[in-house]
């Protein structure tokens, strides 16, 4: 009987491992924002909630689709009152964490009023196994941790639907 | 063998009840309390527990779809920006 229990707990313990793949270490950046957003959510209660996503409505189907694959989703978002309340070495703790081999930075864009967008890839061999994106505005920080193998296009295609607005492509950057 | 005969039709012997048993029976069945009501306040409670498990899981997946939805709303943003910008540039 002990020996079940002890067999129990070990088989156990792959579903209660946290397979967030780095620390989303923003105490600072916490301290200085007027409104923040903390959403943790683990591959059982992902498999949790698809089950309550309706396959025949066009949009739900779409998340249901995108959610095979992902073990885990993990978002801290921030709202500042006024711009500057943060600085980029706030960051530092989660970029020095991708700063690791086993990530690479696919892409990364800015803009003139501040805002600033990067893509981090985590590769094992060949395959993408998770995805970590740092979103800045004067005035909001998004850090993700998408853990899994995630399609970033059908990511972006969520653009649009549960109150996200399309963005539309902007002008091409001029040069200098 | 006799006496074992004997012994048996006297212990077997029809005996009538005694007066006024029938109604005193009656009467202490009438005091007690009946089964039937103590069934059906148990299969109402396993209803009602079972009807409230169902309505607690339905509002715990709910729960967790809005978090679902609100993490990809999220991710999805800057992913979408960083889409735009690049087909801007290309384009």
């Amino acid at each position: 009987m002990k020996s079940l229990l002890i067999l129990t707990c070990l088989a156990a313990l792959p579903a209660m491992a946290a397979p967030q793949q780095f620390q989303l270490n923003l105490d600072s950046v916490a301290a200085k924002a007027s409104e923040h957003v903390d959403v943790s959510l683990n591959a059982s209660t992902l498999q949790f909630a698809a089950k309550f996503l309706d396959a025949n409505d066009p949009d739900e189907a779409k998340v249901k689709k995108l959610l095979v694959g992902i073990e885990g989703i993990y978002v801290r978002h921030f709202n500042f009152k006024t711009a500057g309340a943060w600085s980029q070495a706030d960051l530092e703790p989660v970029r020095a964490q991708l700063r690791g081999p086993e990530w690479s930075k696919i892409v990364g864009t800015g803009s003139e009023d501040g805002e600033k967008a990067e893509v981090w890839l985590r590769t094992s061999g060949n395959k993408s196994i998770g995805v970590a994106i740092i979103a800045t505005e004067p005035k909001e920080i998004t850090v993700v941790n998408i853990a899994g193998n995630i399609d970033l296009e059908n990511l972006a295609e969520l653009g649009g639907h549960f109150g996200v607005p399309k963005v539309k492509p902007d002008k091409p950057h001029k040069e200098e | 063998m006799d006496w074992l005969e004997d012994e048996l039709r006297r212990a077997l012997a029809r005996e009538d009840a005694p007066d006024g048993l029938a109604e005193r029976v009656m009467a202490r069945r009438a005091l007690a309390p009946s089964g039937a009501p103590r069934w059906l306040a148990a299969a109402a409670m396993v209803v009602v527990a079972v009807g409230a498990g169902g309505a607690w899981r339905q509002h715990q997946g709910n729960q967790a779809k809005q978090e679902v939805m609100l993490a990809l709303r999220l991710a999805s943003a800057p992913v979408q920006h960083i889409q735009s910008e690049i087909r801007g540039i290309t384009q």
